[in-house]
């Protein structure tokens, strides 16, 4: 009797295991990712300063560590379905952010995260 | 249990809301911009040599229009074909191009299930390529072939100032809106002004003055398939 | 009247095998699926001519099968014939895994998948019948959902309630299916038909489906189903088998009659490769033989007949759904009526496509996963009926 109880436990628990893993593997593989991504040895990334091509910056710094997808994509949505081309853009970046790798690329490979814009825009 | 259950579909359902608020409601002011205009295009078939591919070549490099040399899978936003009569007499073929007729009733837009190929309000039937699913449900709509989708990962990418496209969207034509929004000509229209030829106009077809409105009224004109109700904005001489 | 609804050991070797071989052919269709992704989607042998091939084929052949429930579901909750009760759970939930089945083959044909679960369910658009139909099968698989824990926890009022709207909803889901290819686009799609000759070739696939579920596993597990009950559904299959029928030949003898279509309509009869599998496949194996076999009254009235029935009607309802797809999208479209086409960059003319290994490697899979979840239904939840009786219920 205790024999068969401990059975069905066991096969419980590993079922709970494994479905604990899948759950938990997207989590873990961006937090390793994170943990051992290449980045500068000593700290944060590094970003390079834009060599100033316009007056004035098209958001503070602030806004656009933590919301420059964001802003990205609202322009998508205007430029692409509504034509209103304006100031920010992918390619008006590129005047004063010159190199992807001195800055996109830092941020991006310390959080792992890999955006497929350029797989269609370039940015050399 | 049911609370982690809970907290997923919770947050899950806020994410969807989330984007789902911003899709309906909020564009901004200012985008009657560009619904003034309505774009249509002539092409003038008589001016157009049989063996010139001017602006076949410039639209693929403009638009980073993938090639790979198969005709099964190969894009074309834009191209020729050979019409010959039943007959077969020599001679009396001639040349047609063929592109997207960025119709007034669209049928592709209609039957995006997820609006990525839409019809702007300047009336250029256009791809969102950040939004296409891949689904390939417009190619079939289509009743003039026009569109294609992207089997395969494009390698080449002639002119970097412009985007090309990932695999798994479906592309066509889309009057070279970038340049048109800042008051250029579509490449195929310049390259064919370039190469002499002179038979693309583009032009804004709300205007009564505009070269495309006078072309519209002023000469017989043909468009592919007007008994489908689709109303083409590519206009044809000489078809 | 109390049935005793229980769930099967699956500790025999036969159960162990069949869940092996299941899982290995989940596992055959998820590699496919894994090199169609890396390696681009004209590996299927799709080309910008013929831009759906077997994925979609499947993806409404499953969603047909899914009808089964709905017949089950129509007799038992709005027609009130209690002795198919006891089948209810087993046909909600094949029904259920079936849709499942549909979005999975659908979802795997997508070119981006990664948009798929978010852009169609923010940026709808009602216009379109590829976005009210993922509506349509999510809701069903929603309301099945409902209706199985209905049937789990006994309550017959709502039982009675979701089976009504399953069966409505149902209708829906099929025309829906049906409306992506006959609400206009090509000359072999657009008919206003087609919704219901899908709704009709769904419940024959659906019933025959059933049929052979219903059998299978109740001679497999050794329990009693009465004859009757069987033999009625073979009645029932005979008849929807009529209707497909009678769509196909008003379709066929509509675009043949018509001046404008025949020649299309002679293309879709005679023209290829889905000539061979409408006639041999749909008509002889899917349609009169077995109406043959069900309507003669030797053959109608013994099960092992019925079953061989079933079986070619299953095949024949998989003919069809390939005869409705993919000859619409191999015929041209004619740009220039009177004119021909003698030099061009693309496909012209009719275009050629093959069923590659890799599609029926995906359809399989497919199969594979709901297999093992029907497989793992069985043994964790209360499905199968003790016995299944015929009778009569009191007035």
């Amino acid at each position: 009797m205790s024999d068969k109880k401990l059975a069905t436990g066991g096969r419980r628990t590993i079922a709970v295991a494994i479905a604990v893993l899948i759950i938990a593997f997207p989590l873990g593989y961006s937090i390793a990712g994170y943990l051992f991504a290449p980045g500068d040895p000593d700290g944060p990334p590094f970003l390079e300063r834009p060599d100033p091509k316009y007056d004035s910056c098209v958001r503070e710094t602030v806004f656009m560590r933590y919301h420059h997808w964001e802003l990205l994509r609202s322009v998508r949505e205007e430029v692409v379905r509504y034509g209103k081309r304006g100031d920010v853009g992918l390619s008006k970046c590129r005047d004063c952010h010159t190199s992807r790798e001195r800055f996109c690329d830092k941020c991006h490979h310390a959080t792992s995260l890999t955006p497929d814009c350029f797989d269609c825009h370039y940015y050399p | 249990m049911k609370v982690a259950g809970g907290t997923v579909l919770a947050g899950s359902s806020c994410a969807y809301a989330v984007r789902f608020l911003i899709a309906s409601g909020a564009h901004g002011a200012g985008v009657d911009d560009i619904s003034a205009r309505k774009w249509g295009m002539v092409v003038d078939l008589s001016q157009c040599p049989a063996d010139c591919t001017a602006c076949l070549d410039a639209c693929r490099e403009e638009n980073n229009v993938a090639y790979h040399g198969d005709p099964r899978y190969d894009i074309h936003w834009i191209r020729k074909v050979r019409l010959e009569d039943e007959s077969g007499t020599e001679g009396m073929g001639k040349s047609v191009v063929l592109l997207c007729n960025h119709c007034e009733n669209p049928p592709c837009a209609q039957v995006c299930p997820v609006q990525a190929t839409y019809k702007r309000d300047d009336g250029i039937v256009i791809v969102d390529h950040h939004r296409c699913i891949g689904c390939r449900y417009c190619m079939i709509a289509c009743p003039y072939n026009a569109r294609q989708f992207n089997f395969k990962d494009n390698e080449d990418w002639p002119n970097k100032d412009h985007p090309r496209r990932s695999h798994g969207v479906a592309e066509a034509c889309n009057l070279c809106a970038h340049r048109l929004d800042e008051g250029l000509l579509p490449a195929c229209v310049e390259a064919c002004r370039n190469a002499g030829a002179g038979a693309l106009t583009v032009g804004d077809m709300n205007d009564p003055d505009s070269d495309i409105s006078r072309l519209i009224a002023g000469s017989a004109v043909k468009r592919l398939k007007e008994d489908l109700g689709t109303e083409p904005k590519v206009f044809y001489i000489g078809l | 009247m109390d049935i005793k609804f229980d769930s099967i050991d699956g500790n025999s070797t036969a159960y162990r095998l069949a869940m092996a071989s299941l899982a290995v052919a989940a596992l055959a269709g998820l590699g496919a699926t894994w090199y169609v992704i890396e390696k681009g989607l004209w590996v299927t042998g799709m080309t910008n001519r013929v831009p759906w091939g077997l994925q979609i084929v499947m993806a409404v052949y499953y969603i047909g099968l899914s009808a089964g429930s709905l017949v089950i579901s129509g007799l038992y909750g709005v027609f009130g014939k209690q002795e198919y009760k006891p089948f209810a759970r087993i046909a909600v939930y094949v029904a259920m895994l079936f849709l499942i089945a549909g979005l999975l083959s659908i979802l795997t044909d997508q070119g981006r998948m990664d948009r798929v679960f978010v852009e169609p369910f923010v940026y709808f658009n009602l216009q379109s019948m590829f976005s009210i139909n993922p509506i349509l099968y999510i809701g069903h698989i929603l309301i099945c959902v409902v209706y199985l824990w209905a049937l789990f926890t006994e309550r017959r009022r709502l039982t009675r309630v979701v089976a009504t709207t399953a069966f409505g909803w149902a209708f829906c889901v099929h025309s829906g299916t049906g409306a992506i290819f006959g609400f206009g686009a090509r000359v072999l799609y657009e008919s206003p038909l087609l919704p219901a000759s899908f709704v009709a070739a769904a419940m024959a696939s659906g019933t025959a489906l059933m049929i052979l579920v219903i059998v299978g596993l109740f001679r497999v597990t050794k329990r009693h189903v009465d004859d009757r009950l069987v033999l009625w559904l073979g009645r029932f299959l005979a008849v929807c088998i009529l209707v497909v029928v009678y769509f196909l030949m008003v379709e066929n003898a509509y675009r043949a009659y018509v001046v404008e279509l025949r020649e299309a309509a002679m293309y879709y009869l005679f023209g290829g490769f889905h000539s061979v599998l409408f006639w041999g496949g749909l008509m002889l194996i899917g349609c009169f033989i077995p109406m043959f076999i069900l309507f003669y009254r030797r053959t109608g009235k013994k099960i092992r007949w019925v079953v061989i029935a079933s079986c070619l009607v299953i095949l024949g309802v998989l003919c069809e759904r390939y005869v409705i797809v993919l000859p619409g999208l191999t015929h041209p479209a004619e740009l220039f009526p009177g004119l021909t086409i003698t030099e061009s960059v693309i496909e012209e003319g009719i275009a050629s496509y093959s069923i590659s290994f890799l599609e029926v490697l995906q359809a399989l899979g497919v199969l594979g996963i709901i297999g093992f979840l029907f497989g793992w239904g069985l043994k964790y939840l209360k499905l199968l009926p003790d016995e299944a009786r015929y009778f009569r219920p009191s007035a």
